[in-house]
């Protein structure tokens, strides 16, 4: 039971981690960026480069990585996403986002080819650690400690800073925070540049498990937006709860009843939607 | 149909002048029948080598329709339509291999499942809204699916239900390797979809359903049910969705996981948004454009054409807001505007 | 009256059409459907550049016939479209022989249609026992779940395990793979603790290696299709502590196919497997090969068992070819090549008169880090092994 537990909240920080950045463009830009997955996926293949073709540490590669990603796609949110805000929108956002993750997919299928790429782990993060009668793998226990600090950088981001007011005022009435002088276009594109970079965090800590090749982007988008659709969009706190029900949840489906898990998880997600039809934690969009 | 959706029906038509320029190429929708058999028919005279490739495209085109009476006329958020597809194919697919071997009895069975499903899984999770009602399907989509994968000796699980053969059609027409059968059935049966669909929109019930999409505030003011039109119009959709799952499963003699998966349902969502929703012949145009560059492309070089299909698909939401269509009849406006000119 | 003027008419064009082609037969096309897009997009290059390679070593014709090959993108499993790009190929392209199919269903799809059209389909990769006895126009050159698991549990038996949990993937080579195995396994002598099917779609396998552990086992027994899901399932298997436990680690040769091993890195060193090919075979005609190959394509790094199921394939379809007179007739074709034996870069072949599927040596491999570089090593050699899943049932 215990070993269960441990699993289920290992998976579910890693699903966290690669989640969270999808719950910021969802819940607080209300666009339903279907290209989440692609940008963790670049992420993830710029710190794969930066990593084994450079050779640069894995701390290093990672924050390349990430400001990479975020440089890479902010002229995306000018180019493309200002175009389609706003919630009358969203069958045009996710033709949109699909369309431009088939494109991402094809380009990265052209650049690094269709094989498995790999971010080499540092020796620190190699080998297991002991919790009590259980081991986990030492870089299972870093995801969770990452994922532990961006929930509480985010928490502190979006509660407590000046930027977080704006934009909490900006989501809720927009025309209301232009009037009283609050940039939304630069407030967007911050947000937006917030949730790429999240997106290519996560891409790159959850690698090892989620490995990296060019279909990651369309293979795991619904395992994103299960867990933004149970935690309730725009919620950080409600991610990360959704993201530990739905960890130990799939993890105890699998161990107790393997033949069936696949089953175990969808029953579980439907029911919890119906008891929680916004989320555990009522979204701010809905 | 109740008194209360007929009097919805007549305050839409009275309160209508808001509508009135969308209105005007509705007026001329009847033409699209004939216009779809008269290209359906072009088509196979021109390209007597490709019925296969067509004949997909048909009944791909009926299962596009079917999104559209939920998304476009209700506005139901859903990436589940491969359920109702899926579990019309397998249906029709089973007893096609244990007991019946009429096409057309096949299509009725293929029908009733879809339906039951949609009116079954519609009235657990049509309450929700958004992406928690998105999520819902999905996870539908997903269970379809893997019953479909455990039921081994029923539907061959991840092999394919194989062995299909149907009979002639009306006893006289062999579905043979060249596809003219297949084809010239497959079109009559997208034209009966359309028909059929076509009196489903404009009934008081068709109508009653857009309401619900557009207020559904007012629709319970007036006594109206929302979660009843929806779960229905849901379960009519599924009837489309089940008949066309049963006729790529007669016509391809083979159904696979695959007519239950998410990706079938994302890749219907997208033919009918580039053709354009709540508009009938939108989810054929869609599925023409759609299939038919992907084939195209893919016969070129199918190395890359994901980056062709997804510049396309930008292109349509930037330059041509509301599909195809609306691209169409905007163009069609622009020349009578010319034409009153001169 | 209508319908048999009708068919009459069209009979007569399009027997004229395939008249011609057979007369002239100046080119014989072959069509291979396989996914040159999309997840496995990886296995159309393989066919691709290994049918390159025949090519370039035994030349563009057989007899006086050019052979033309006609490359169809099936990006994923799709029964559906596989009928209807074969069909294209046979009504359009006229196409005198299919070929490729890297998926089960994709197969089965087409046997209504060759054997209505009478073309032989030569199976590159798909490997569900069962095909070959759909239809008897099917020939298949890559190895099924039966023949690579057969020898591997007997091998394991021998070694003295006693107790095997199996692990595979919830579909049907996966099941394939496991009914090979227990049946093998328990009869000689050995015991199968647990069988865990796995969902295609799992991404953490914490849970199941828990559950290994937690049974008391001294191998496992694991087949995933060959992709992300192997990866993370071998990097499961390191990073919890089974490997350190002493549990062994056996699969078909899937697991470890040659353009996952450098993603697979360490964590893939000890894995044994039993196989038809590994790039490291040591024989003359393998190094040809690979010599080939990287001379037309830079780099010999990806060829692995797709590679070899396409190599002997155009090899089977130049035989039928030469053997027919390039003439239209698929059971002649298939029958020309029936209990014909040669020279592979895996090893010797020999076609089975009755179940249509290459008898062929199964290697019991290691993988190994040899000049930094991982590779399958070859331990031991089973020669002869048929397809023991022909006509077994499900």
């Amino acid at each position: 039971m215990f070993g269960i537990a441990v699993d289920g909240v290992a998976y579910g920080m890693i699903l966290f981690i690669i989640s969270v950045g999808l719950s910021v463009t969802l819940g607080l830009m209300r666009v339903v960026n279907l290209a989440h997955g692609a940008f963790a996926m670049v992420g993830g293949y710029v710190a794969s480069y930066a990593a084994q073709t450079l050779g640069l540490p894995y701390a290093a590669a990672l924050v390349v990585a990430v400001a990479l990603t975020v440089l890479a796609t902010l002229p995306l949110e000018t180019l493309l996403y200002r175009r389609i805000y706003g919630h009358a929108n969203e069958l045009s956002q996710v033709l949109l986002t699909i369309g431009l993750t088939f494109v991402i997919v094809a380009c990265v299928n052209y650049l690094f080819g269709p094989t498995l790429k790999r971010i080499p782990l540092p020796d620190a993060l190699l080998g297991t650690v002991s919790l009590g009668p259980k081991a986990i793998p030492t870089h299972r226990a870093f995801v969770i400690g990452m994922g532990a600090v961006t929930l509480l950088g985010l928490w502190w981001l979006l509660e407590r800073t000046d930027f977080g007011i704006r934009l909490r005022a900006a989501v809720d009435d927009p025309a209301m925070a232009a009037a009283l002088g609050i940039r939304t276009e630069r407030l967007y594109m911050a947000t937006f540049a917030l949730g790429t970079g999240l997106a290519a965090l996560g891409g790159v800590l959850g690698a090892e498990l989620l490995p990296l090749e060019p279909y990651y982007a369309i293979r795991y988008i619904v395992l994103f937006l299960a867990v933004v659709a149970v935690g309730g969009a725009g919620s950080i706190f409600g991610s990360a709860a959704a993201a530990l029900a739905l960890g130990v949840t799939d993890t105890a489906g699998k161990y107790l009843i393997p033949n069936f898990g696949e089953f175990f998880f969808y029953a579980a997600l439907i029911l919890i939607l119906f008891r929680w039809p916004h989320g555990f934690f009522k979204g701010r969009t809905a | 149909m109740t008194a209360a959706a007929t009097d919805r029906a007549k305050t839409d038509k009275t309160a209508a002048p808001a509508a009135a320029p969308a209105r005007r190429p509705r007026d001329l929708g009847w033409l699209g029948v004939p216009v779809t058999a008269a290209a359906g028919l072009a088509a196979f005279w021109l390209f007597p080598e490709d019925l296969g490739l067509l004949t997909r495209i048909l009944a791909t085109a009926l299962y596009v329709l079917s999104l559209d009476l939920v998304l476009g006329y209700c506005g139901i958020a859903t990436l589940g339509q491969a359920a109702m597809f899926g579990t019309g194919a397998y249906a029709a697919g089973i007893a096609a291999v244990h007991w019946i071997g009429d096409p057309l009895a096949l299509l009725a069975v293929g029908g009733l499942a879809g339906g039951l499903i949609a009116l079954l899984t519609g009235a657990l999770i049509l309450h929700a809204r958004g992406l928690t009602l998105l999520m819902l399907t999905i996870a539908v989509t997903q269970i379809v699916q893997e019953v479909a994968n455990k039921a081994r000796d029923w539907t061959g699980g991840s092999d394919g239900l194989s062995g299909i053969d149907p009979a002639p059609l009306l006893g006289l027409f062999r579905f043979d390797m060249f596809g003219r059968t297949s084809y010239l059935f497959a079109l009559a049966v997208l034209l009966a979809g359309l028909l059929v669909a076509r009196r489903i929109v404009r009934s008081p019930f068709g109508l009653a359903c857009r309401g619900v999409k557009e207020d559904p505030l007012r629709i319970s003011a007036i006594g109206g049910s929302p979660k009843a039109y929806l779960v229905a119009m849901y379960a009519v959709a599924g009837v489309f969705a089940g008949v066309a799952g049963a006729l790529t499963a007669v016509t391809s003699g083979i159904v696979g996981l695959d007519s239950a998966s998410f990706s079938w349902s994302a890749e219907a969502l997208v033919m009918l948004v580039l053709g354009g929703t709540g508009r009938l012949y939108g989810a054929v145009l869609g599925t023409v454009s759609f299939m038919g560059v992907h084939h195209i492309l893919a016969a070129s070089d199918p190395f890359h054409w994901m980056l062709f299909i997804g510049l396309f698909l930008m292109g349509v939401v930037l330059f041509l807001p509301g599909g195809i269509l609306s691209g169409i009849e905007r163009l069609g406006g622009l020349f009578r505007a010319k034409g009153g000119k001169a | 009256m209508a319908t048999h003027l009708r068919t009459a008419l069209f009979g007569a064009v399009f027997g004229l059409a395939l008249g011609v082609g057979g007369a002239s037969a100046a080119t014989v096309k072959v069509g291979v459907i396989a996914p040159f897009s999309g997840p496995f997009a990886m296995v159309g290059k393989t066919f691709k550049e290994a049918i390159a390679v025949y090519q370039a070593e035994n030349g563009k014709t057989v007899g006086g016939d050019t052979v033309e090959f006609i490359f169809k993108d099936l990006d994923q499993a799709n029964p559906a479209q596989s009928k209807a790009l074969a069909q294209e190929l046979i009504v359009k392209e006229k196409v005198g022989y299919l070929a490729g199919f890297f998926f089960t269903p994709d197969a089965l799809a087409v046997a209504p249609l060759i054997d209505e059209a009478n073309i032989p389909a030569v199976i590159f990769n798909a490997a569900t026992s069962a095909i070959t006895e759909k239809s008897p126009r099917y020939v298949r050159t890559s190895f099924t779940l039966w023949q690579n698991t057969v020898p591997l549990a007997e091998h394991m038996a021998r070694q003295g395990i006693k107790t095997v949990v199996t692990a595979v993937s919830d579909y049907g080579p996966g099941i394939d793979g496991e009914t090979a195995f227990k049946t093998t396994f328990e009869k000689s002598g050995g015991k199968v603790v647990d069988t865990i099917r796995m969902p295609l779609k799992s991404n953490d396998f914490a849970p199941f290696m828990q559950r290994i552990k937690d049974s008391g086992a001294e191998a496992i027994y694991a087949f995933l299709p060959a992709g992300p899901t192997t990866l993370a399932f071998a990097k499961a298997f390191a990073d919890n502590g089974l490997k350190e436990k002493g549990i062994k680690f056996f699969g078909p040769g899937d697991i470890t196919q040659e353009p996952d091993l450098p993603a697979l890195g360490d964590a893939a060193l000890g894995i044994t497997t039993t196989f038809n090919y590994s790039q490291a075979h040591d024989s003359a005609k393998n190094k040809a090969f690979l010599a080939k190959h990287k001379e037309l394509f830079g780099s010999s790094d990806t060829v692995t068992f797709t590679s070899v199921g396409a190599y002997d394939g155009a090899h089977v379809i130049y035989q039928m070819i030469q053997k027919t007179g390039g003439k239209p007739d698929g059971l002649k074709a298939v029958d020309a090549v029936k209990g014909m034996s040669w020279e592979s870069p895996r090893g010797p072949l020999t076609i089975n008169p009755d179940s249509r599927h290459v008898t062929q040596t199964i290697y019991l491999r290691t993988v190994e880090k040899v000049d930094g570089k991982l590779q399958n090593t070859e331990q031991a050699a089973f020669a002869d092994q048929p397809d023991y899943g022909y006509k077994v049932g499900k």
